[in-house]
């Protein structure tokens, strides 16, 4: 394992674009993980965006975040479709190969399990004309998948070759999921993994966690579940997981810092992670959504 | 109280032909050279027997295959203005209700097709295809044609020429990235219903790919994989060529070189009683020849 397959999230990082880009090229990062907001705000619009990200030489590692997507039905889940068609466009365009749709938090979903199956498989075949693959995530305070198992069962289910898993490991530590969860899942289908430790020890309700994942979020090995991530780095690597990890660090002091301080927290953490899995001379195989 | 919303499970389980699938109506090309195209469509055995309207469109016809050659320059929404080297724009499947088969495959998450984006005018609903090709669902095929509204035929053509050499649709070839033959696998088989054969199941010259069989089990497509460790070709999804079935082989074959037509002659593509691949015209047109005795009716 090396570098290069750690990435930076734009939403770890303040500032426009272009600067986020070049910081984390300068950070010794190839890949990025881009979020629409990141196109669609930019100045001069967003073939501007997308040129800025063809022309960085950074990998794209993914594109987000398509949400509260399954379960909705009539002119919700068309409304829904649409917006999906509009993400996995601009996905193509940036020459991103994994949309990541996490799970609903919607009041408007139904609890039908068949229904969210159908939506997933509807969503893959979408994206398969456009070479994209879904990349289905729980998020901890999802109302109806709030775990990795859950989502594992839906994505097992739907049974599309485009469609796989993303692992978070805030949600992973937020909801209390044990690593071992992931012996039941098919390694191949983890499309990326996304990481961030946090300060505290626990979040027992759905609000602490949303609170704590979009402002409180550090860098692996600077947060109190560094065993844990460890742990799941190391069961990742004996599965065989050979994809990207992208930092997903949401912070509201990390957004008031200069990027290249940032970045220069996210290579330690780099070299904290490297240091918890044992080095072995595999050579790096590169992910089919490369 | 609303009714719930009903679930996967309580579906009724589809037939294997959800769609009524039942052979190609005919395959597309799209070239703004069409005079070119025309001869080597003619040198194969197909014969041009109506124009279009309105549209710079063509007719060709050999036996039960249809060829239409898409000259129409206009650049229509979402689509490109066909460029000189001719691609494979289109398959036309005939299905038992077009507009049925179009909502199916929209409910199941196809893209539909820009709005008048067809060669014809006469309205055939199509979803998006691989590459930019699309494909079409047609339903009037038995009592009148697609091609009696929208075509007018050509002074003293043959409405029906005959085939040369029983030859017959075969199926089309798909070229695709790595690893995405389960993508597509995937599209073909919840779209309209083609069943993956078995590994080592081939027919033809060229033992590769995955081969999906129509559920009418009249034709084939066949995905081709770019080859590991070959980054440095030019290598995009789109639709290769066609495949033209010919009882026998070798008969169809030195026909139509008397006709002019050049095949590759050397291994791995031997011409053989198995089959034949043509050279590669314009850069990007060729025909494979497959041995197969299924000689689908003629259009009536």
């Amino acid at each position: 394992m090396n570098i290069e397959r750690f990435g930076m999230d734009t939403i770890t990082l303040a500032g426009p674009l272009e600067a986020k880009l070049r910081a984390v090229r300068d950070g010794g990062f190839t890949q990025i993980m881009l979020s629409a907001r990141d196109v669609v705000g930019h100045p001069d619009g967003e073939q501007a965006a997308i040129d800025l990200v063809r022309k960085s030489g950074l990998r794209v590692t993914g594109f987000q975040v398509l949400r509260d997507f399954e379960g909705l039905s009539g002119d919700l889940h068309a409304y829904k479709i649409d917006i999906a068609k509009s993400m996995l466009a601009m996905c193509s365009a940036l020459g991103a190969r994994v949309l990541l749709c996490c799970s609903t938090t919607s009041a408007h979903a139904t609890d039908d399990r068949d229904r969210f199956v159908a939506d997933l498989q509807k969503l893959a075949m979408l994206a398969v004309p456009l070479r994209i693959d879904i990349a289905f995530e729980a998020l901890s305070w999802g109302r109806f998948v709030s775990d990795v198992a859950s989502a594992w069962d839906l994505v097992d289910r739907a049974n599309r070759h485009n469609l796989g898993l993303a692992i978070d490991s805030y949600h992973m530590l937020a909801a209390g999921t044990p690593v071992d969860a992931l012996d039941d899942i098919d390694p191949r289908k983890v499309l990326f993994v996304q990481l961030a430790d946090f300060m505290w020890q626990s979040t027992p309700t759905p609000d602490e966690r949303r609170e704590t994942a979009r402002h409180f979020r550090v860098f692996p090995g600077e947060g109190v579940h560094g065993a844990q991530i460890a742990a799941l780095m190391r069961k990742l690597d004996e599965l065989g997981y050979d994809g990207d990890y992208s930092f997903e660090v949401f912070n509201d002091d990390y957004v008031q810092l200069p990027l290249a301080t940032v970045t220069a927290r996210a290579r330690q953490s780099v070299q904290w992670l490297l240091r918890q899995v044992p080095h072995r001379s595999l050579p790096f195989r590169r992910h089919r959504a490369a | 109280m609303s009714r719930p919303l009903p679930s996967v499970q309580e579906h009724n389980p589809e037939p294997s032909n959800p769609l009524g699938l039942d052979g190609i109506e005919f395959v597309e090309y799209a070239t703004s050279q069409p005079l070119a195209l025309a001869n080597v469509l003619q040198m194969m055995g197909f014969a041009p027997i109506a124009r279009h309207r309105s549209r710079e469109v063509t007719l060709f016809r050999q036996g039960p295959m249809n060829i239409i050659v898409n000259a129409h320059p206009e650049a229509l929404t979402g689509m490109t203005a066909p460029g000189a080297r001719p691609a494979l724009s289109a398959i036309a499947l005939r299905v038992r209700d077009a507009d049925a088969a179009f909502h199916r495959a929209l409910d199941l998450g196809a893209w539909a097709m820009p709005t008048r984006a067809s060669a014809m005018e006469l309205n055939i609903p199509g979803i998006h295809g691989v590459g930019g090709s699309l494909i079409y669902f047609v339903d009037r095929y038995k009592d009148f044609s697609i091609y009696d509204v929208d075509f007018v035929a050509l002074p003293d053509a043959v409405r029906a020429p005959p085939a040369l050499a029983g030859m017959h649709w075969f199926g089309v070839v798909q070229s695709v990235y790595a690893e995405r033959s389960g993508d597509w696998t995937d599209f073909y088989r919840e779209l309209l219903g083609f069943t993956p054969l078995p590994g080592g199941q081939y027919f033809g010259i060229l033992p590769k790919g995955t081969l999906l069989a129509s559920p009418d089990r009249n034709f084939y497509l066949q995905l081709i994989e770019q080859p590991s460790g070959s980054d440095d070709i030019d290598w995009d999804e789109r639709l290769l060529r066609v495949g033209i079935g010919a009882p026998d082989v070798e008969a169809a074959t030195r026909l139509l070189k008397e006709r002019g037509v050049v095949f590759v002659d050397r291994d791995p593509v031997q011409p053989s009683a198995k089959g034949a691949l043509t050279q590669v015209y314009f850069g990007s047109v060729t025909f494979e020849l497959v041995k197969s005795d299924v000689v689908a009716a003629p259009p009536e």
